[in-house]
């Protein structure tokens, strides 16, 4: 019965990486992706490995997104000032 | 498995699968409201969970959270601008609803606590959380769209 938060998190944290996985869109990756990072930082504290944790947070919840949220934009405008050429 | 850890269980399970449901499927707009109630699900879970292990350390998570979850939300209302130009979304029962949430786990914490330094730290991670989810909110709806430029 003790178990039943880390089962629920970690069915969760498949869930989740099963959905990101299966967008087509990079932006509404990047979306499943940060809330994957956040159910992933709970999965570490469920697991007792809070530093672990703390450092999944920061990484997944802010700056993973961001990354590739640049990423996205700066490839779109490339793209578009191609066709403009064209 | 005491009475904390089952509250804990309750919220990342109802509030994950919603948020889960939410991200995947329908427009940008509701995608981005539901990243935005993952902070505000999850952060009370992780409160509630540091009071069910009876490890005041594990507010830390909480905090930093509380911090963060708000930026990544203004990151893609920032950068998404394009895609939100049609639509304002808002939900704001849903908002309300997840601040309540947000209050009812930092009030039991607290009381569990007692009164001294951990429970001015439960009170401004509360705050940080309770505001950090309005000003995301706000922002997605459109309310600072002058202010932002975007």
């Amino acid at each position: 019965m003790a178990d039943a938060v880390i089962v629920v998190t970690l069915l969760l944290t498949a869930a989740c990486a099963t959905a990101a996985v299966t967008q087509r869109d990079p932006a509404r990756q990047a979306l499943v992706l940060s809330v994957l990072g956040v159910v992933l930082a709970a999965l570490f504290t469920v697991l007792q490995a809070p530093d672990v944790g703390l450092s999944q947070l920061a990484v997944g919840s802010a700056l993973t997104p961001l990354l590739i949220m640049l990423s996205v934009r700066k490839t779109r405008r490339r793209g578009r000032s191609k066709e403009d050429r064209e | 498995m005491n009475g904390w850890i089952l509250a804990a269980t309750l919220a990342l399970g109802g509030g994950g699968a919603a948020v889960l449901w939410g991200v995947t499927t329908g427009p940008p707009a509701r995608r981005i409201l539901a990243q935005n109630l993952a902070t505000s699900a999850v952060c009370p879970a992780l409160l509630l969970l540091s009071q069910g292990y009876g490890r005041p350390s594990y507010v830390d998570l909480a905090l930093l959270l509380a911090l963060l979850g708000p930026v990544g939300t203004l990151v893609f209302a920032r950068l998404l601008s394009d895609d939100l130009a049609g639509e304002r979304p808002s939900a704001w029962g849903l908002t309300w609803t997840a601040a309540g949430l947000g209050l009812a786990a930092v009030v039991a914490a607290c009381a569990a606590a007692g009164p001294g330094r951990a429970m001015v730290k439960l009170l401004v991670i509360g705050v940080l959380l309770i505001a950090g989810n309005v000003i995301a909110s706000r922002a997605l709806a459109g309310g600072f769209r002058r202010v932002g430029g975007g």
